[in-house]
């Protein structure tokens, strides 16, 4: 038998079909004394030597059972994941990562790349694993640290987690370089400054009241004032 | 008993709660916080031990590569499993389409064929219904 395999292998040109030995055209070594021009039987030579009754037909197979499982069935319901099906498109996923990780601290909507932060970058260089050990008291002084309160950019920490987005009714817009503190303000001089602007309109207000009255009083006594020229004296003094 | 991925997830937010701690304590730090500041140092390793202790029981947890792009470009990773499921839903349509293309091929194929060489297929539709 190997050596029948061994025979077809040498004869084997790349122009003849890779089904060479089951066509009787394709190998001459291989001629058989068919009368019908069909082939009957499969001869499969190998590990496990087999004798395959094929059909009268060439190159007939063994139809696809029917149990087998194939793209003709909805497989989203075969494997009950109509449900997450569901859920994932019946309602807008919000794309922001926060959306997602809502209790997590600090800021992580920006691409990591920026921050050299990502997940890939721990595949692609795995860090050095160590075990590890608590801090002895000479590694503890190395964070001691100075009393103060850090530069403004640092103090993301500050912001509570879950607070942070998603509000529908923003009372005050953060502009670049504030910081919101506890109370939710930018910086807390917010009433302060409503206050002040309050105050600004009040002093507008009197400015433009005193500009007018000192306008009066000055087309009082010009010539072409009505009321000056004496057509009606009593209802200027009145 | 949790499984040992709600362990982890519990874990994680214990370290990531610790951290956010030591971060709010070192922004506007005092004298009197050094001591503080020590003990969630030492926690944070201790968390970190903790962690890594559960790293053998989610060994056979297969995360998809593609899910960190996501997580990586600030996105949200459940958009992936939305598109992936809707990847999965077309291709499926597409080949039950190509399977039922084959099957009225096959069938007007027989037909053809049935009327070209009406003997031969009789006697394949005989060993057809013997197998």
């Amino acid at each position: 038998m190997n050596d029948l395999s061994r025979k077809v292998d040498a004869s084997f040109s790349p122009k003849s079909s890779p089904r060479g030995s089951r066509s009787p055209m394709a190998n001459p070594l291989l001629t058989r004394n068919d009368s019908t021009g069909t082939l009957k039987m499969t001869i499969s030579a190998g590990k496990h030597p087999a004798v395959v009754h094929s059909g009268p037909f060439y190159l007939m197979k063994d139809p696809a059972s029917e149990n087998e499982l194939t793209g003709a069935t909805n497989l989203m319901a075969h494997f009950n994941l109509e449900h997450s099906y569901n859920k994932f498109t019946g309602k807008k996923v919000r794309d922001s990562l926060s959306s997602f990780l809502p209790t997590l601290p600090g800021i992580i909507d920006t691409p990591a790349q920026l921050t050299n932060s990502s997940l890939r970058s721990l595949i692609e260089k795995p860090p050095i694993t160590k075990e590890f050990t608590l801090l002895n008291h000479h590694q503890l002084a190395a964070f001691r640290l100075q009393p103060g309160p850090l530069p403004e950019q640092y103090r993301f920490m500050n912001q509570p987690p879950g607070q942070r987005k998603h509000k529908k009714h923003k009372k005050h817009k953060l502009k670049p370089g504030e910081t919101p503190t506890q109370d939710g303000s930018a910086d807390g001089s917010d009433i302060h400054e409503k206050k002040h602007k309050k105050k600004k309109n009040d002093d507008d207000k009197e400015r433009r009241k005193k500009k007018k009255e000192k306008k009066k009083k000055k087309q009082k006594h010009s010539p072409e004032y009505p009321g000056a020229s004496g057509v009606d004296p009593n209802r200027i003094l009145v | 008993m949790s499984s040992s991925l709600e362990q982890l997830e519990n874990q994680l937010e214990t370290f990531i709660e610790n951290v956010r701690q030591i971060g709010i304590l070192v922004s506007d730090f005092q004298p009197q916080g050094q001591q503080v500041l020590n003990q969630k140092l030492q926690n944070m390793i201790t968390n970190m031990q903790d962690i890594d202790k559960l790293r053998s029981a989610v060994q056979d947890v297969l995360v998809p590569l593609e899910v960190f792009e996501y997580i990586d470009g600030g996105r949200n990773p459940q958009l992936y499993t939305k598109d992936c499921m809707e990847k999965a839903l077309a291709k499926n349509e597409q080949v039950n389409g190509r399977i039922d293309s084959y099957k009225r091929f096959k069938a007007m194929l027989l037909v053809e064929l049935s009327h070209v060489f009406p003997n031969e297929m009789t006697r394949y539709r005989a060993v057809r219904e013997e197998s």
